[in-house]
C-alpha cells in the first residue's frame, strides 16, 4: 500500500467520521452530555437507508456509480435518524432531570435499545446496499491508488454536507441563534431566543447528518448492527480533539483521528513497530492527551 | 411469640423498596427452589449461575466503591476484569505463552498487584478530569487493554485464549480430591426426574464457596470502610468536590485510593471466573461486561453495597434467563438482542423513575452504635423517611 493510498482512504473515512461529529458536538454543547447513542443513531440511518434502497430500487440511471434509489435512500436514512432522535428526545430526555451524568447514562440505554430492535429486525450478520463492487478508478491506479467512485462519491456527498452546515451556521437565523445557543445557552435565553426550539433542531441536525454518515459507513465497508457503536469512541475522539461544542473543531477532528487511524501502517514502514491494529487505540490514546493537556480541544479557546 | 413479634417488627421496620426488594427475593427464591426440586433446573448448573451471580456481586462492589462512593464514572470495568482474569490465567495454566504453572494463590496475588498497578497508571492522567470526561477516557483506555490483549500473541495467545487453567483448590491437601471423594447421590423427589448429585456439582461447591468467601470478604470490608472517616471523606467528595478540597482533603488522593480499590475488587471477580470457567478469551474484555455491571449498581442503589449485591443477581438472572427463551419455538428471532432490549429498556426505566436506585443508602450510612446507644430509638425514623436519599 502505497502512502497516497492511504491518505486517500483517510480522506474517506475522514469524511464519515466528520459527519458524525459534528452531531455529537452539536449535541454535547447544545443539549449538554455526552450522547452514547450517537453510534447507534448512524446505525438507524444506515438500516433505514438499507430498507428504502431495497424497495425503490435503482431508478432508472445512476452519478458516480451510485444509482439514484441510493440517494433518495440516503435522504430517508438521515430523515428516519433525525426522527427517531427527535422522537427519543421529546419521549425520554425531555422529561428527565437528572443533570449531564444521569443522561449520559439514560443514553446508554438508548443506546442499546437501538441496537436491540435492528438486530431483532435484522439478525446480527454483516449485510451490504445491493450495489455491484466498482473497478478502481484507472487512471489513478498507476500512481497506487485504489479508489472507486463510490469511495469520491462520499467525499463529495460529505463536503457538500457540510458545506450546508457551515452556510446554515453563519448566514441563517437559525444558524445564529444555534451558535449563541453554543457558546452560553442562558445568555441565549434571556436574549429571546426560544431553546427548546434550537435544542430540537440541534437534534435534527445532528442526527440527521449521523444518518447519513451512517449510510456512507455502509457503503464504505458493510452494514453490522455494532456499526455505530464500533464507530463512537473514534468520533468521541474526534470531537474531543476538535474541541467540545465547536462545530469547525468537529470537523477537524474528524479530519485528523480519520487521518491518523487510517495512516497506521505508515510507522511501519518508518520503523516503528506498531501495527494496523492498534489504530483505534492510537486515537484514544491521542484522545486521553488531549483531555489532559488541552481539554477544550486544539480548536477551543485555551483557558 | 416472640419470634413472630420480632419478624413482624421487622418487617415493619423496612422500608417499602426493602419490602418490595424482600418480597420479590422469596418470589424468585421459590421459583429457583421448584426448578430443583422438580428436576428442570440441573442442581450443577444452578450452582454455576450462582457463581456467574457471585461474580457480577463481586464487580457491581468494585464498581459502587468508585461510582456509588466517590463519584468516579470508571467505563473500565472490563478491563480490570479482564486483567484478573488474564492475571490469573498466564500465571496458572500449564499451556501459558507467559511463565504459568505457579499456585493458583500465587496467582491470585500477581493478578491483583497487576490490577493495582494499572489501576494508578490509568488512574494518574484520568482522575483529573472532570466526570464525563472521565468516562470517555475509561473507555477508551479499556478498549486500549482489550486490544493489547488481544494482539500481543507473545504474552497472551491473542484470540485463541488461554486453556488448561487449574482449579483453584487442586492444590490444596484435602479439597483437591474433595469432588470424587464424596458419593454420588440421586435423590428422587419426583418419580421420572431424580437429582443427581456427582463429582461435577461438588467442584462446583467448592467453586461457590471460594466466590461466596470472596464476596462476603469484600462486603464486609467495603462496608467498613463506607462508614469510615475514609468512607465519609469519599462521599463528601461525591456531593461536593470542592467543599472536601476546602476541608483540607487531598481529593486526587482520596479519589484514587477509591479507585484501586475497586478496580482490585474487579480484577477479584475476574480471578473467580479464571478459576471457573477454566478457559479465557479477550472476548471477556467486552466493554458489554462493562454496562451490566453499571445497570446492576445503579439498579441497586449507587452508594449502597447490598443495593450492588442485589443489581449483580439480577442482571446474570436477565443475562442467563434470556438464554432459555431461545428453548421456546414461538420467538421468531434468537433472543441476544432481545436482552440487548431489555438492559436498554431497564437502564431508561430506573433513570426516569427512580434514579437513586432500588435500594439506595440509608441506614447502612450510619455507625451502628449510633442508634443503639440512643434512648430514643430513632431508628424508626431514619428509616421512615418517605424516599429519603441519606448521602444525597
Amino acid at each position: 500500500m502505497s502512502v497516497l493510498e492511504l491518505v486517500a482512504n483517510g480522506l474517506i473515512f475522514s469524511s464519515i467520521l466528520v459527519l458524525g461529529s459534528i452531531g455529537l458536538s452539536l449535541i454535547y454543547s447544545i443539549a449538554n452530555f455526552a450522547n452514547f447513542a450517537h453510534g447507534d443513531t448512524m446505525t438507524v440511518g444506515a438500516y433505514s437507508a438499507l430498507v428504502t434502497f431495497g424497495a425503490v430500487g435503482g431508478l432508472g440511471g445512476s452519478v458516480l456509480g451510485l444509482p439514484y434509489g441510493f440517494f433518495v435512500a440516503l435522504l430517508v436514512g438521515a430523515a428516519a435518524a433525525a426522527v427517531v432522535a427527535i422522537v427519543t428526545e421529546k419521549i425520554i430526555y425531555e422529561s428527565l432531570d437528572i443533570g449531564s451524568i444521569g443522561l449520559l447514562i439514560t443514553s446508554i440505554g438508548i443506546a442499546f435499545i437501538y441496537r436491540g430492535i435492528i438486530q431483532i429486525r435484522f439478525g446480527a450478520d454483516f449485510t451490504r446496499f445491493d450495489i455491484g463492487a466498482l473497478r478502481p478508478i484507472e487512471w489513478l491506479v498507476p500512481y497506487g491508488v485504489r479508489v472507486t467512485l463510490h469511495d469520491v462519491a462520499i467525499v463529495i456527498s460529505a463536503a457538500v454536507l457540510v458545506g450546508g452546515l457551515h452556510v446554515l451556521l453563519q448566514y441563517t437565523d437559525l444558524g445564529r441563534k444555534m451558535r449563541a445557543m453554543a457558546d452560553n445557552p442562558d445568555l441565549a435565553r434571556i436574549s429571546g431566543i426560544r431553546t427548546k426550539r434550537v435544542t430540537l433542531w440541534t437534534w435534527i441536525i445532528g442526527a440527521g447528518l449521523a444518518g447519513a454518515g451512517g449510510v456512507f459507513l455502509g457503503l464504505f465497508n458493510q452494514l453490522a448492527p455494532r456499526m455505530g457503536f464500533n464507530l463512537l469512541l473514534l468520533i468521541f475522539a474526534a470531537v474531543i480533539l476538535g474541541g467540545i461544542g465547536s462545530v469547525y473543531g468537529a470537523m477537524l477532528g474528524g479530519f485528523l483521528i480519520g487521518m491518523i487511524s487510517q495512516l497506521t501502517p505508515v510507522l511501519k514502514m518508518v520503523g516503528i513497530p506498531i501495527g494496523i491494529e492498534y489504530a483505534n487505540a492510537i486515537a484514544f490514546v491521542i484522545m486521553v492527551v488531549v483531555l489532559l493537556v488541552r481539554p477544550n480541544g486544539i480548536a477551543g479557546e485555551a483557558t | 411469640m416472640s419470634l413472630r413479634n420480632d419478624a413482624v417488627d421487622y418487617w415493619s421496620d423496612l422500608t417499602r423498596a426493602e419490602q418490595g426488594v424482600t418480597g420479590s427475593i422469596v418470589l424468585f427464591a421459590a421459583v429457583l427452589l421448584f426448578g430443583l426440586v422438580t428436576g428442570g433446573l440441573n442442581p450443577t448448573y444452578f450452582l454455576f449461575l450462582v457463581g456467574l451471580a457471585g461474580m457480577y456481586a463481586l464487580m457491581s462492589l468494585g464498581l459502587n466503591s468508585q461510582w456509588g462512593f466517590s463519584g468516579l464514572i470508571n467505563f473500565s470495568v472490563a478491563a480490570f476484569f479482564g486483567i484478573g482474569a488474564y492475571g490469573a490465567a498466564l500465571m496458572t495454566s500449564d499451556s501459558s505463552p507467559l511463565l504459568g504453572g505457579f499456585d493458583p494463590i500465587f496467582g491470585l496475588v500477581v493478578a491483583l498487584s497487576v490490577a493495582a498497578v494499572m489501576a494508578v497508571l490509568i488512574g494518574v492522567p484520568t482522575l483529573r478530569l472532570r466526570a464525563d470526561y472521565l468516562a470517555i477516557a475509561s473507555l477508551g483506555l479499556a478498549e486500549v487493554v482489550r486490544l493489547l490483549v488481544l494482539n500481543e500473541r507473545q504474552w497472551t495467545n491473542g484470540s485463541g485464549g488461554v486453556r488448561g487453567i487449574p482449579r483453584f483448590f487442586d492444590n490444596w491437601p484435602v479439597l483437591s480430591t474433595f469432588p470424587e471423594a464424596m458419593p454420588g447421590l440421586e435423590i428422587v423427589i419426583i418419580p421420572g426426574s431424580p437429582i443427581e448429585l456427582g463429582t461435577p456439582f461438588y467442584q462446583m461447591v467448592l467453586n461457590i464457596s471460594l466466590v461466596v468467601a470472596f464476596v462476603a470478604a469484600s462486603y464486609l470490608v467495603l462496608r467498613r470502610a463506607h462508614r469510615s472517616p475514609w468512607g465519609r471523606v469519599l462521599r463528601t467528595i461525591r456531593s461536593d468536590e470542592d467543599l472536601a478540597r476546602a476541608l483540607g482533603k487531598n481529593t486526587y488522593s482520596f479519589k484514587m485510593q477509591s479507585f484501586v480499590l475497586g478496580s482490585v475488587i474487579m480484577a477479584l471477580a475476574g480471578v473467580f471466573y479464571a478459576h471457573l470457567n477454566l478457559f479465557v478469551s479477550p472476548g471477556d474484555l467486552n466493554p458489554i461486561t462493562t454496562f451490566y455491571v453499571w445497570v446492576a449498581v445503579i439498579l441497586g442503589g449507587s452508594g449502597s453495597n447490598r443495593g450492588a449485591l442485589f443489581g449483580g443477581v439480577v442482571v446474570v438472572t436477565i443475562r442467563e434467563g434470556t438464554r432459555f427463551l431461545n428453548e421456546f419455538a414461538w420467538i421468531p428471532f434468537d433472543t441476544a438482542p432481545l436482552r440487548l432490549l431489555l438492559i436498554g429498556v431497564l437502564i431508561v426505566l430506573i433513570m426516569k423513575f427512580r434514579p437513586q436506585g432500588l435500594l439506595p443508602p440509608q441506614r447502612e450510612l450510619i455507625w451502628p452504635d449510633a442508634i443503639a446507644g440512643s434512648e430514643t430509638e430513632p431508628e424508626r425514623h431514619t428509616n421512615q423517611r418517605p424516599g429519603g436519599d441519606a448521602n444525597e
